[in-house]
């Protein structure tokens, strides 16, 4: 009797293997993109998978990781395309580019803001929601030493805190330079938030406590684009002087990047991807959407081209537009 | 036949409101949370200003002098202050007292709460019940889950982090005492009450003596496990050696990862051996 229904057992688990198997996808092209953690990432590769996926047959799947974990993949050629690679946190890109370890293909935006934020009540008071302005001449970096008893730290009496970048990130360098530039270190703690979900958590319930904080961020983001902060001024950009803190951040070169012979392997797909652009404003656009209604990466997607397909006009020819489009219309 | 491959049904849970709740919990009891932060945070400052007031070299003989004691070999005392010496010589000596001072605060929170509470789930089955799935959930709930929620009510730091810590590692203190003051033989107990001795009696004088290697076990699981949250708690900004590990992942400088990493290692070994060892030592003259 055991062993009877022990081969029934054995013959309900090869059927469900075998139907398993039939519902593979018949396509044999696809590409691995690198999810390193963060929203816009996720959105970039599900827009570039579904327009890979209706216009070009393909297949697509994504790998998660921490930034150091699919960049080292990505060289490898585990990961075939990285939507978002953010040049300035990865210390050894430059050189990985130069020695051909992988191919950067284009910059997917390059026009955004970044350096050190204060929620805008901060400055300016907020009469419907009872708060005082506590540093109504706060302007720029170097205003802050004025403020320390403002922004105080509970660990440290005496002193102000100011959140710096994640730790190991290459900004955070220039940083904790500009921190020792402006003299800040007097009457200043220096604080690495350890990771970006930390930083963004401490953001946001110090905003929602109407509580005064100042941290580096960056945009595009959620967290900016929802709440109001205020980007402090700080000296006109200059290459030399900006590696000490001297001066204000550049954009970052957010590019796209992909293993070294995709393009061998799949040349359409590699020109697509080499015209893919979007600009800082549309991923604000996509990530607030993506806050405010719950979607998740590919329900924002879908969204996001409907309301922009003037794009696909640019990245795609005309026929693989119109395949995408059609798609489209049936979501 | 779809829904004998797929499950069903599925419902999307109103998740937004959890965390609305959340944010206006932390809001509405600020003051609350922010005293409890207050004092972690002295607790803490105060632990680290004892360990920083005593010279490097201090702590090499003591370590020398519990390594060798509890051997009784000059070699094993002279391992553990080669392999604290290495942690100066690498540079993060005073990430290491920083890193301590975190870990210490939470073993001292731990065994604070975590005793009496294995104490009282030893005595009654209803609470034993209650707790264990409780224990479970603190051991397996993955940490960056209550890691936010604990952001929105401390604020980044070393609070939280003591805090994620404890919840962490209080639980082995809790289930060993338990554990051993069960084990301890109905006779001895027995015997004890025969000849007038109330409960509290029996318990101090009788049952805790009886369970003392078993709940010093449970601390020192409880060291060692609050020793592998140490990276973790820098992740909410709270400095030591986890930062310097966490720094170096980021920028993919292996070296500098093993290095760190190698000093957490040595740490947590020595802290392993030597609360091992004064839990044995102790124990023998009897």
């Amino acid at each position: 009797m055991q062993k009877k229904s022990f081969f029934v057992a054995l013959f309900l688990s090869c059927a469900l293997l075998f139907t398993g198997c039939s519902t593979e996808n018949k396509s044999d092209k696809t590409v691995v993109f690198a999810d390193a953690g963060w929203d816009s990432i996720q959105i970039h590769n599900a827009i570039a998978g579904y327009i890979l996926e209706k216009g070009f047959d393909f297949t697509w799947s994504q790998v998660t990781g921490s930034t150091a974990i699919t960049y080292q993949a990505l060289i490898d050629g585990e990961i075939d395309v990285y939507m978002e690679v953010w040049t300035d946190n990865l210390a050894p890109y430059e050189d990985d580019v130069a020695s051909g370890a992988f191919e950067e293909y284009g910059v997917n935006y390059d026009d955004n803001a970044q350096g050190y934020y204060v929620p805008r009540y901060v400055i300016e008071g907020d009469p419907a929601r009872g708060i005082q302005a506590l540093a109504p001449n706060l302007k720029t970096v170097a205003d802050l030493k004025k403020y320390p008893h403002v922004f105080k730290d509970d660990e440290n009496a005496g002193k102000g805190r100011i959140y710096g970048a994640i730790p190991g990130w290459e900004i955070d360098n220039i940083l904790f330079k500009k921190y020792n530039h402006y003299g800040l270190d007097e009457n200043f703690i220096y604080f690495r938030p350890g990771s970006e979900a930390a930083l963004a958590g401490v953001l946001t319930s110090a905003y929602e406590k109407g509580e005064p904080i100042v941290g580096y961020y960056w945009e595009p983001t959620w967290l900016l684009a929802k709440y109001d902060f205020v980007l402090l001024e700080d000296e006109p950009y200059d290459e030399d002087t900006f590696q000490n803190g001297e001066t204000e951040f550049p954009a970052v070169r957010v590019t796209i990047a992909a293993r070294s012979d995709f393009d061998e392997d799949y040349p359409d797909a590699a020109a697509f991807l080499k015209k893919y652009k979007t600009d800082s404003a549309l991923n604000s656009e996509m990530l607030l959407h993506m806050q405010d209604t719950g979607d998740d990466a590919i329900e924002t997607s879908i969204w996001f081209l409907k309301q922009h397909t003037d794009l696909l006009d640019n990245w795609l020819t005309e026929t693989q537009a119109q395949r995408v489009k059609t798609a489209l219309e049936s979501e | 036949m779809d829904w004998l491959f797929k499950f069903p049904f599925t419902s999307k849970l109103d998740l937004e409101s959890i965390d609305r709740v959340i944010r206006d919990f932390s809001i509405q009891n600020k003051v609350f949370f922010d005293g409890i932060k207050s004092g972690l945070t002295a607790m803490i400052n105060f632990l680290y200003m004892i360990l920083a007031w005593f010279p490097w070299w201090v702590y090499l003989i003591l370590v020398f002098i519990l390594g060798y004691s509890i051997k009784r070999s000059w070699k094993t005392g002279l391992m553990f202050s080669a392999a604290l010496f290495l942690i100066g010589y690498f540079g993060v000596w005073d990430l290491m007292l920083i890193t301590l001072s975190i870990v210490l605060t939470s073993v001292f929170l731990s065994v604070v709460f975590g005793f009496p509470t294995g104490i009282l789930m030893a005595f009654s089955n209803r609470i034993h019940s209650i707790l264990r799935p409780i224990l479970d959930t603190m051991q397996t709930m993955p940490v960056f889950v209550y890691l936010i929620p604990a952001v929105m009510f401390f604020g980044l730091g070393k609070a939280p982090a003591v805090l994620a810590t404890t919840i962490y590692a209080i639980v082995p203190i809790i289930r060993l005492t338990n554990l051993g003051i069960r084990q301890v033989e109905e006779e001895v107990v027995e015997a004890a009450k025969a000849f007038g001795s109330t409960s509290i009696q029996t318990l101090i004088k009788v049952q805790i003596p009886q369970a003392k290697e078993t709940i010093l076990t449970g601390l020192n699981q409880t060291l060692m496990m609050a020793m592998a949250m140490v990276v973790t708690s820098s992740m909410i900004g709270a400095g030591g050696l986890g930062m310097e590990v966490l720094i170096s992942v980021n920028r993919i400088e292996m070296g500098r990862g093993l290095v760190s990493g190698l000093a957490v290692v040595i740490v947590a070994i020595l802290l392993d051996r030597l609360s091992q060892g004064l839990a044995k030592g102790k124990e023998k003259p009897e």
